[in-house]
């Protein structure tokens, strides 16, 4: 049987300078995207999309893994937090994989010309997006703390498996899609280094920003097992 | 796990079949429904081309093997029969590549009678049969080890019906595009290609079998 209880932890402890970090960190990084980096040869001012854009799909990814090691540590322990974990990872990449989608688009109308394109990155995207949806539902249709756990801990393992897909989509299939210009097999950049500073700076932003929801999250998942575990008692 | 329970998983599931042929005769009625009205819908000029042909079936396909897979599960729901097999001794580890492979024929027969039926009303020329058999063999092997799985996890949960088909679909994506293509590889005469899929094909069963093994027995209460 599940026991929990709602503690005060280290990572609760740090959640107000997560916040702190999370709001210098995104207006230095905004500072730099809009007006430090200088606009680009071919996309003029449109590039700078891109720094939030890319920052939102670097933080679905990371949700994901996270997600991932946290059912494998969920079904390895049993042990509730690496759930609530979980829950909270997926919910955050779900929101951030959705902006992914909708920013992408937005940057797309101006130099695609169009809203959507049938692309393997863009495609793989929404499949991952509609995945991590099902997640949640499969989560929300179980009532049982330790069943819904399980379940959706063996659904977050097979789930990751899109994670590298959508990554290497643009590699493996002919794209309209640009290639990896930072995330490279040969670990070079293929960026300008002041564009690479704002993606970087941004990039540093979002994962500040995605500790401090973490945080907030899983202590509010904590707190909902309690509440099951005391009513159930 | 030993192959002889999993055959024995096997066998029980096609006795009951055999005794009570609803999950077969729905799929088959599905696919052959489901074939009809989406080549009506775009047109039997555009079904008729390979890669068009392919998709309306793998499609039906997909959506079949989830019907009889779910029938499947729930008649073990009904007869309260689940909780014996999984109280039998290996019975937890077996009960996944039992199903696997006994849904794995059921579902080949659905394709037989699918694909007889998308070549007779779409009066498709097939360039290449043995590719197109080959494909076809490859694309039902990778249908069950997925669909077996995710009909796992949404037992005895409401709305399974409807969650079935959305965790499964986007995880078949792959399957479904490499089958489609192998179909249409074979149709045209593109033997390389129709060989390449049907390879792609296996290598996602084969990928997806060996989580089932490894993860399903943890689902199974």
């Amino acid at each position: 049987m599940i026991s929990t209880t709602a503690k005060t932890t280290s990572a609760l402890r740090a959640r107000p300078f997560l916040g702190a970090a999370s709001i210098v960190a995104l207006f230095v990084a905004l500072w730099m995207a809009l007006v430090w980096s200088p606009p680009d040869a071919a996309m003029g001012n449109v590039v700078r999309i891109l720094y939030v854009h890319v920052a939102n799909a670097w933080l679905a990814y990371l949700a994901f893994v996270i997600v991932f090691l946290a059912s494998v540590a969920y079904l390895w322990t049993k042990r509730p937090v690496f759930d609530a974990v979980a829950v909270a990872s997926a919910e955050i990449g779900v929101l951030f994989t959705g902006l992914t989608l909708v920013l992408g688009s937005i940057w797309a109308r101006p130099t695609w010309g169009v809203w959507w394109s049938w692309e393997p990155r863009v495609v793989t995207t929404a499949v991952m997006f509609a995945m991590y949806v099902g997640y949640l539902l499969l989560r929300n249709l179980s009532d049982d703390l330790e069943r819904r756990a399980t379940r959706a801990a063996i659904l977050g393992i097979v789930l990751v498996v899109d994670v590298p897909i959508v990554h290497l989509s643009v590699t493996w299939m002919n794209a309209l899609h640009q290639l990896p210009s930072v995330l490279r097999p040969d670990l070079q950049p293929t960026l300008d280094p002041s564009m690479l500073a704002s993606l970087i700076a941004m990039t540093i932003a979002f994962t500040f920003l995605y500790a401090y929801l973490m945080t907030a999250r899983v202590d509010i998942e904590r707190r909902r097992q309690a509440r099951v575990i005391e009513a159930r008692a | 796990m030993s192959l002889r329970r999993i055959g024995l998983v096997a066998r029980r599931e096609v006795r009951a079949e055999r005794g009570q042929p609803d999950g077969l005769v729905s799929a088959v009625t599905f696919v052959a429904v489901l074939i009809l009205v989406e080549s009506l819908a775009v047109g039997p000029l555009a079904a008729s081309r390979p890669a068009v042909a392919g998709a309306l079936f793998w499609i039906a396909m997909a959506f079949a093997a989830i019907l009889a897979t779910s029938r499947s599960f729930e008649r073990e729901l009904e007869d309260d029969a689940l909780d014996a097999v999984l109280a039998l001794p290996g019975g937890r580890d077996a009960i996944y590549a039992g199903k696997a492979l006994a849904l794995t024929a059921l579902i080949g027969l659905v394709a037989i009678v699918g694909g007889a039926l998308s070549l007779l009303l779409l009066s498709l020329d097939v360039a290449l049969p043995g590719h197109l058999v080959l494909v076809t063999i490859a694309g039902v092997l990778g249908l069950p080890p997925v669909i077996v799985l995710f009909v796992v996890l949404a037992l005895r949960l409401r709305s399974r019906g409807a969650l079935v088909p959305i965790l499964a679909l986007p995880v078949l994506v792959p399957q479904l595009v490499a089958a489609t293509n192998g179909t249409a590889a074979a149709a045209s005469g593109d033997a390389a290609g129709a060989i390449a899929w049907a390879g792609l094909l296996v290598a996602f069963a084969l990928v997806y079998s060996v989580l089932g093994l490894t993860i399903v027995p943890a689902a199974l209460e």
